[in-house]
């Protein structure tokens, strides 16, 4: 399965194995950011981006909104808690998490083409 | 030039009456059981986790509610071994997330009862709400306040705000140390600002930042302080200023990667070291001042027409 530059994020999902943990709407994602650090993601993730990372702490959310990331993808099977989900919703943004490590779902990704 | 007695009283007032909601004192997450479950397993359950009632769920439904009077009429008449669904209150009242605890004291008056389950807007149980849990919260809020309070009229005497400044800014709030969970409150009430006044998206996104990085450092380096945000015409500015201990070197503190964060904040993804650096680069004027048992002042403009170089 190939993406489009501009990939629903069903499509994401599938490809990485990924189910929602909020109501997902038919966000658009551009491209992939991968970090765990919150103030690299806001000095070089790109707005529109799905941003995948292990950590599930609320601030996570405060991010991803900040910096306009509509998507977050968590990994090996991290789940954040029930308020980190809420305080998404009310963000508008969209939690995914896989059970495949970060390193496997960027891979799948690529390989998917979410890229430029 | 409003005085910091005066933004205390609003403080407080606003924590209490609009700030503090049912999801910050309710407890979380719920314990529940089974409709198939005994009473007599309820009990355990209750003693167990020192609650007084357990909402009853299938999957994502809210059933009913099994409370400690249901447990003591059952050990009295014998049927303590009856499951819940034939002896849970049914049709049970339940409360917002959202709600403020103003509402929800008005709540608790006008049902009379002991607890609320709490469900969000999704009307999923979330958290169960007993009037202990009000107090416990409040007198929580007002102990993290009194500490902040010192922590305020010291910031805002190091503040230079002047009179015009003063009038045009739109956020003022405390900073507190160690307070993790409230990162990003200043950086979300500015966004929703410059989105109402319809400001550009990227000028938006870096004045977030900015006010993020600032609120962030308070929390993680220093004793507490305050970000003050004021809308211009042609600018946003952020101020952050706290009570110290200030930064030895701030050429070094500058550099990327540089970093003194402990190990707690590490593991929550702070600690790169890139806050400063990317604050500098966000705006179009910036100023740090600190020294070695100092306040830190950062003061940030980010322009509202001419862009500087995105992130
Ligand atoms: N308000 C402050 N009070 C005291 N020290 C500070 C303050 N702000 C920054 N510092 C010092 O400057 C260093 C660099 O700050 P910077 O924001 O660039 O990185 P960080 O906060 O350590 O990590 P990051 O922002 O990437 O999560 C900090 O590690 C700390 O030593
Ligand atoms: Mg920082």
């Amino acid at each position: 399965m190939k993406f489009e530059t501009n990939a629903k994020l069903t499509a994401v999902l599938l490809a990485i194995q990924a189910t929602p943990l909020t109501s997902t709407s038919e966000t658009n994602v551009q491209g992939c950011y991968i970090s765990d650090l919150l103030s690299d993601v806001l000095a070089h993730a790109q707005p529109g981006m799905l941003w995948a990372t292990v950590q599930i702490h609320r601030n996570v959310v405060s991010v991803a909104a900040t910096k306009d990331i509509p998507a977050v993808l968590f990994t090996c099977g991290r789940k954040p808690d029930a308020n980190v989900i809420a305080e998404a919703e009310e963000e508008g943004i969209t939690l995914l998490v896989t059970p495949l490590t970060t390193y496997e779902a960027a891979g799948k990704l690529w390989q998917a083409g979410l890229h430029e | 030039m409003v005085s910091a007695g005066d933004a205390r009283k609003i403080t407080i007032a606003q924590v209490l009456v609009y700030e503090l909601r049912v999801r910050d004192a309710m407890s979380k997450p719920p314990i529940t059981a089974l409709p198939s479950d005994s009473l007599r397993e309820i009990q355990k359950l209750m003693k167990r986790h020192k609650i007084s009632g357990v909402p009853i769920q299938l999957g994502t439904k809210l059933l009913g509610i099994v409370t400690i009077e249901d447990i003591i009429t059952a050990l009295d008449q014998g049927h303590i071994d009856d499951l819940a669904e034939k002896r849970m209150a049914q049709g049970v009242i339940t409360i917002r997330d959202h709600f403020s605890l103003v509402r929800a004291v008005a709540e608790f008056e006008r049902h009379g009862f002991g607890r609320f389950p709490v469900v969000d807007s999704a009307d999923r149980l979330v958290g169960v709400l007993t009037r202990g849990d009000i107090t416990n919260c409040l007198m929580h809020q007002l102990e993290k306040r009194a500490e902040e309070a010192i922590a305020f009229e010291a910031a805002a005497l190091a503040s230079r705000a002047g009179d015009d400044l003063a009038r045009r800014i739109v956020i003022r709030a405390p900073v507190r140390t160690g307070d993790y969970d409230s990162a990003g409150k200043v950086s979300q009430r500015l966004r929703q600002v410059l989105r109402e006044r319809g400001i550009d998206p990227d000028v938006r996104r870096r004045a977030a930042i900015v006010a993020y990085e600032a609120e962030t450092n308070i929390i993680i380096h220093s004793l507490g302080g305050e970000v003050t945000v004021a809308v211009d015409s042609d600018k946003v500015v952020i101020d952050a200023t706290d009570v110290g201990p200030g930064i030895e070197d701030v050429n070094q503190a500058m550099q990327e990667g540089w970093s003194t964060a402990g190990r707690l904040p590490r593991e929550l993804g702070f600690g790169a070291g890139m806050g400063l650096p990317n604050m500098k680069k966000c705006s179009d004027v910036f100023e740090i001042k600190s020294g070695n048992g100092q306040t830190t002042l950062v003061h940030s403009e980010v322009f509202l027409r001419k862009a500087a170089s995105t992130p």
